[in-house]
């Protein structure tokens, strides 16, 4: 990383340490940053399958569903603290990305996608079907015993922030380190050439493998922040394709696919942008706020089609006055 | 110059559909040599390097590294034993840059760092150390298939397949990879070229294999391939006849 980069970093970093000093600590705006960390953290994971690999998965809801029931069920049933039910549940998801990579590792482009997005359906499916066990499509309550770290369980939503930026900081920092692993190498040559760097020795299988894992565990992690945020979910939500699978890979191919600021760049704009269509349109005239908010997604990616982050390398470029 | 074989292939046959590619190939290449492979287009000179990297699977047969058993392994362990190749129609990892490419050769037998370094001797040894940080998608063909060989030899291979590494060069750029190929040879490494050019390929290589429509048609050394009568059917005309 260079200075300029690392010091904007810092910068940012402090100013979001800082930030809840200015905000209500009940308020809405503090929640809507929290979402933004949240998914910003979320679509980071997702980074490393969509952009590392250029796996284009429509379905890491599975991964984040299953971490917010495996956590809240762990909690509701044993009363197991969510930090322990979170690592249980990226545990989880580890093992289900590893499920469906095995058979999707050979699929490319659209198909790999609607592979993805069929099994994050089949979650959602069961997830309502089996009552028994998730409670249907009534959906699941975070028992309410605030304050207890213990128990990650607060009534304000500051504590909630702090986490997910710690959330968001760490899950950054474990794309950065992969990119620039051997991993990250590797994942680098099979998304080019798969044949030509199988023939130079990369297993190609076992670097899809790693990189699918590492996602599907981190994303079932961030799961259980979400159920503890919210108190409440139900399948939809958790496991939907519109609110998780798809939202996680806009969120990305808006901010920068592959790049580390992506995703984060990617939330900024698209969730305070959702939520300002609801809250200034959904009153007016029934769907106006779903069609606003596409139409401006539309625009930013024709403006941008390598995201919002490709912004940035061009406005270097043209500061160093290169071609 | 004549050692013990280091690559057997015995009865290596595959199929595609109802085209026989390969039919019962079988020769030995010795350690350390210089082996030509010739034949017209479509003798199955590129199946056969695929074959033997484990891209194509065999139907029958056995290929032998080093008395290893790799017709059915995986292409990267393959490379891990100690055999690689180049690709004809030149396969680079694009958008990343030139020393990045090797590199990926490189992280094989050595960490990231390790591999920067390594790198950048391979550039060095194909002559392109000055274009490291290029994007390979930028490069014209005969740089892309010298970095090709670079990112190959990142592979410390025992026996490396070249594809073609020749094809678009001009004359100063030839001989600069024949030295190559030469010292490479020096240092213990088996060489399989693939080449158009038959005056390289007769003045270069120690023996030559010529196959005709999937099938072994002759071996031996440039002298004897050029007088022998199928292949001067085969394959090179009058030229060499008299």
């Amino acid at each position: 990383m260079n200075r300029p980069l690392a010091l904007a970093a810092v910068l940012a970093l402090l100013a979001a340490l800082a930030l809840p000093l200015g905000l209500d600590p009940q308020g809405y705006a503090i929640r809507v940053v929290t979402l933004v960390f949240l998914f910003g953290a979320m679509a980071q994971s997702w980074n490393v399958v969509g952009g590392l690999a250029n796996q284009m998965s429509l379905g890491h809801a599975a991964f984040f569903g299953l971490g917010a029931y495996t956590s809240t069920l762990l909690l509701v049933h044993f009363g197991l603290s969510p930090w322990l039910g979170m690592l249980a549940g990226g545990v989880l998801g580890g093992a289900a990305a590893a499920l469906i990579s095995l058979p999707t590792m050979r699929l490319s482009g659209h198909y790999f996608a609607l592979a993805t997005l069929a099994f994050g359906e089949v979650m959602r499916v069961v997830a309502n079907s089996w009552s028994g066990l998730t409670g249907g499509p009534v959906g699941l309550s975070v028992p309410f015993a605030p304050d207890s770290l213990w128990l990650f369980n607060f009534k304000a939503t500051l504590p909630h922030y702090y986490i997910a930026l710690a959330a968001l900081c760490l899950v950054t920092a474990v794309f950065v380190a992969i990119k620039r692993s051997a991993l990250g190498y590797r994942l680098r040559a099979v998304r080019e050439n798969g044949d030509a760097a199988e023939v130079v020795g990369v297993n190609t299988a076992r670097t899809k493998l790693i990189a699918a894992v590492v996602s599907g565990a981190l994303m079932a992690m961030l799961g259980t922040l979400f159920a503890q945020l919210n108190f409440f979910f139900d399948p939809d939500t958790v496991f939907g394709a519109a609110p998780v699978s798809i939202r996680v890979a806009l969120i990305a191919i808006v901010g920068g696919v592959g790049t580390a600021i992506g995703p984060i760049l990617g939330a900024l704009v698209i969730i305070p942008l959702e939520e300002a269509a609801n809250l200034f349109l959904s009153s007016q005239v029934a769907g106006l706020s779903g069609f606003a908010y596409g139409l401006i997604l539309i625009a930013v990616i024709l403006v941008q089609p390598h995201g919002l982050a490709s912004l940035g390398r061009r406005w270097g470029r043209g500061r160093r006055g290169a071609p | 110059m004549t050692g013990d074989p280091i690559l057997s292939l015995r009865g290596v046959s595959k199929r595609f559909g109802g085209l026989q590619a390969l039919g019962d190939v079988t020769f030995d290449v010795r350690r350390g040599e210089i082996l030509g492979l010739i034949g017209p287009n479509g003798a199955g000179k590129t199946t056969l390097f695929s074959a033997l990297v484990g891209l194509h699977r065999i139907d029958a047969g056995s290929i032998l590294l080093d008395g290893r058993e790799i017709a059915r392994a995986a292409p990267h362990r393959v490379a891990a034993l100690g055999l690689t190749k180049t690709f004809q129609n030149v396969a680079l990892f694009a958008d990343a840059s030139v020393l990045d490419n090797v590199l990926i050769g490189g992280l094989l037998r050595r960490d990231v760092a390790g591999a920067r370094a390594f790198a950048g001797e391979c550039l060095a040894r194909v002559g392109l150390a000055g274009i490291a940080e290029k994007k390979a998608g930028d490069l014209s063909f005969p740089e892309r298939a010298r970095v090709e060989v670079a990112r190959a030899l990142a592979t410390e291979p025992k026996v490396l397949l070249l594809d073609e590494v020749m094809a678009a060069l001009n004359h100063a750029e030839t001989a600069e990879i024949v030295a190559l190929l030469r010292q490479l040879r020096g240092e213990g490494l088996t060489l399989i070229i693939v080449e158009h050019h038959m005056k390289t390929v007769m003045a270069l290589c120690d023996r030559i294999v010529a196959l005709s429509f999937g099938r072994l048609l002759a071996t031996g050394s440039p002298a004897e391939i050029a007088r022998h009568p199928d292949v001067v059917a085969a394959y090179l005309g009058r030229e060499y006849v008299g």
